[in-house]
């Protein structure tokens, strides 16, 4: 479904974070990225969500076999990508409700399925609200306007619930989230997983695996997946922390 | 004292002006536009005003035949409306209903004849020794407008609307108009200025709002994108008054809005706000000119700026607070979004404070559209358009949300709003 080869990038002030990645994830797979601050992660996100101000300098990406680069973020996200954002921003003035019922009526059209009426909107709204237990008055206040680190991040996984992409790239979904959020959080990732979706979750704790089982493990370091692996590479990491790379290199 | 120049082809304008009850300030007024001529770039309050539109003479015609189209802008909900077309009274297309006991409200050339009192509160002191040539002007020329007086108590249900559709080529309108308001009444007013080709309407209010009245004056400005638009409020606050002024500013080439309150009154409050959105070669101004002569009273103001392409957007906001008034509240936010490399804001927020036990706060801003919130929307499926849409109505509605208990005027206002964004834009 994803198809990463030898991918660069740089920042626009020239310094090149991404080394060459190769990632491949077929439709259905969960697959963890984990790596240190400052690897690389929320980079490979972003570059791969389209947000400006990065440069592919060489390499290659491809969705569902199509070219993904040539695309602004907005067709990627009618596409199917989702990314749920490290630091969900907040927008004043635009609210929840009506920023979402835009979102998902773009992403409708492009499938060919018709707008969503007020009324339909709101049943749909619901049921995934109960799940996430995300509370109702949120949602007439602005994108994340005042919400908590928690209630944002609950709000993510609430749009991408809404949104049904293909592919879910989740940056640090599970961090500044309580215990009991977590697994609210987790069990509505989980529900999402299907054999056509896949997942790419980016996270620094092994507690979030323990909920959301991964096919595979990567470490990203230096701009590179310089680790791979299956489920129990995050407990050795957690044992070992990243200067088991170093040994391994060694 | 000599004529300035640039007034010479207004003499016989006023030499032609039929007398009335007020033949001697208007005289005085005339003089008064004759020694001050058009304000000029040296003085503060005209910094950043190009004036070159008014190179040419517009004067004050006959009415012509004409075509009003107003069925876009008319509100959408019960009111008394007063329509007026090239500066003059339209009856046919004014309805004013029944009006509720204590309540007055005419066109000026109707009243003027035979009610001595009021016309004669239509002129004050400013208009005959005033700082304000285009003032004086009016003063000298007007010939209609519209006058609302509420009695003690009285409580206007339904607003009161004012539409002034211009489009008699060349000519000049100058409106006066007189808001009243007894002890303890409320009246909401919407004036809508919208016309078209090339004019220049020039309108002058005068608002006095007694203890504890409250009166809600909102402006829609949409006048054709080739006309000029002078609006000069002056209003006075007694004790416990409230006066929330909003002007949405979208047409003109040039245009002002020019705010004066003074508080004559303890406890009083005042909101002026508004939201411009200029694009082409538009230039627009809006001055608010606060005195806090007395204590305790309030003054909010916040305007936002959308200012594209070639456009000019200015905002001039003074508060002065004199040395009895003690315990002003007084604060003044402009923010403005610019969307072209061409497009140009001045701002200048400016207190001046002589008491010394005073909250007062001001700031201003000039940035582009926030490049997160871009990516976050987009990243949703929405396309760069609807982004930037859905954040340019939000900044705009900041200031529009700030008219409290009016919800179906701030519809009305918004959907303007969408009306301006749904025009296609020229790629800078
Ligand atoms: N837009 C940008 N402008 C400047 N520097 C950037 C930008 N994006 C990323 N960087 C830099 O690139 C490097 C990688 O950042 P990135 O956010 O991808 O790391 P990360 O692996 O997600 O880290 P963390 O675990 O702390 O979230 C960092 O040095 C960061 O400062
Ligand atoms: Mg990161």
């Amino acid at each position: 479904m994803l198809n990463i080869k030898n991918l660069h990038a740089k920042i626009t002030d020239g310094r090149e974070i991404l080394k060459g990645i190769n990632l491949d994830v077929k439709p259905g797979e969960v697959h963890a990225i984990m790596g240190p601050n400052g690897s690389g992660k929320s980079t490979l996100a972003s570059v791969l969500a389209g947000r400006p101000g990065y440069e592919v300098t060489e390499g290659s990406v491809t969705f569902d076999g199509k070219d993904l680069l040539p695309l602004a973020a907005d067709e990627r996200a009618r596409e199917g990508i989702f990314l749920a954002f490290q630091y969900p921003v907040e927008i004043p003035g635009v609210n929840n409700m009506y920023f979402l019922r835009a979102a998902l009526n773009a992403v409708r059209r492009h499938r060919g399925q018709p707008d969503l009426d007020a009324g339909q909107f709101l049943k749909a709204v619901r049921a995934k609200l109960k799940e996430l237990e995300i509370n109702d008055d949120l949602l007439q206040r602005g994108v994340n306007v005042g919400f908590s680190g928690g209630e944002k991040k609950r709000n993510e996984i609430f749009q991408m619930a809404m949104l049904e992409p293909k592919l879910g790239l989740l940056d640090e979904t599970d961090s500044g989230l309580d215990i009991d959020a977590l697994r609210l959080v987790s069990n509505g990732i989980n529900k999402l997983r299907s054999p056509s979706r896949a997942m790419v979750l980016i996270t620094h704790y092994q507690r979030l695996l323990d909920y959301i089982e991964p096919d595979h493990i990567h470490v990203l370091s230096g701009g590179k997946i310089v680790m791979s692996g299956d489920k129990t590479l995050a407990a050795e990491l957690e044992k070992r922390g990243y200067a088991m790379l170093d040994e391994t290199a060694a | 004292m000599t004529a300035k120049p640039e007034t010479a082809p207004y003499r016989a304008a006023f030499t032609a002006h039929p007398a009335d009850a007020l033949a001697d300030q208007r005289k005085s007024a005339f003089a008064r536009f004759e020694t001050l001529g058009f304000p000029t770039r040296r003085e503060e309050a005209w910094r950043f005003t190009n004036l070159r539109p008014l190179q040419q003479a517009y004067l004050p015609g006959t009415a012509t035949a004409s075509k009003p189209d107003i069925a876009a802008y008319a509100f959408d909900g019960e009111s008394y409306r007063l329509v007026f077309v090239n500066g003059r009274f339209a009856p046919d297309l004014s309805h004013t209903g029944a009006l509720p006991k204590g309540v007055r409200l005419d066109n000026t050339a109707k009243l003027l004849p035979g009610h001595q009192d009021l016309a004669q509160s239509l002129l004050d002191d400013t208009d005959t020794a005033g700082g304000q040539g285009f003032a004086a002007l009016n003063a000298a020329l007007f010939a209609d407008g519209y006058v609302l007086v509420l009695e003690d108590g009285v409580t206007l249900d339904h607003p009161v609307e004012i539409v002034h559709w211009g489009d008699a080529p060349d000519q000049s309108f100058h409106l006066r108009n007189l808001i009243k308001l007894g002890t303890g009444s409320r009246a909401t007013i919407l004036e809508t200025y919208i016309g078209e080709g090339r004019y220049w309407t020039n309108a002058v209010t005068l608002v006095d709002v007694a203890a504890a009245a409250s009166l809600r004056h909102v402006k829609l400005q949409d006048e054709a994108t080739t006309a000029i638009h002078f609006g000069q409020v002056r209003g006075t606050l007694d004790r416990a008054a409230r006066y929330d002024g909003f002007v949405l500013t979208l047409g003109s080439e040039l245009s002002r809005h020019d705010s004066f309150i003074r508080y004559a009154g303890e406890n009083a409050e005042c909101g002026l706000f508004g939201a411009y959105l200029l694009r082409g070669a538009q230039e627009a101004t809006n001055m608010t000119v606060v005195d806090h002569a007395t204590p305790h009273c309030t003054t909010h103001e916040v305007f936002k700026g959308v200012v594209d392409e070639r456009a000019h957007g200015v905002f001039l906001g003074k508060i002065t607070v004199r040395e009895d008034a003690q315990k002003t509240n007084a604060n003044q936010l402009n923010k403005n979004l610019l969307l072209s490399a061409r497009a140009t804001v001045d701002t200048k927020p400016e207190l001046e404070i002589f008491a010394d036990d005073v909250k007062c706060s001001h700031g201003a801003t000039v940035g582009d559209l926030d490049e997160d919130a871009m990516f976050y929307l987009e990243a949703r499926g929405i396309s760069p358009d609807e982004a930037r849409r859905m954040l340019i109505e939000a900044f705009a509605a900041d200031a529009i949300d700030r008219l409290e208990g009016e919800p179906a005027l701030r519809a009305h206002l918004a959907a303007h709003v969408q009306r301006w964004l749904n025009v296609a834009r020229v790629p800078s």
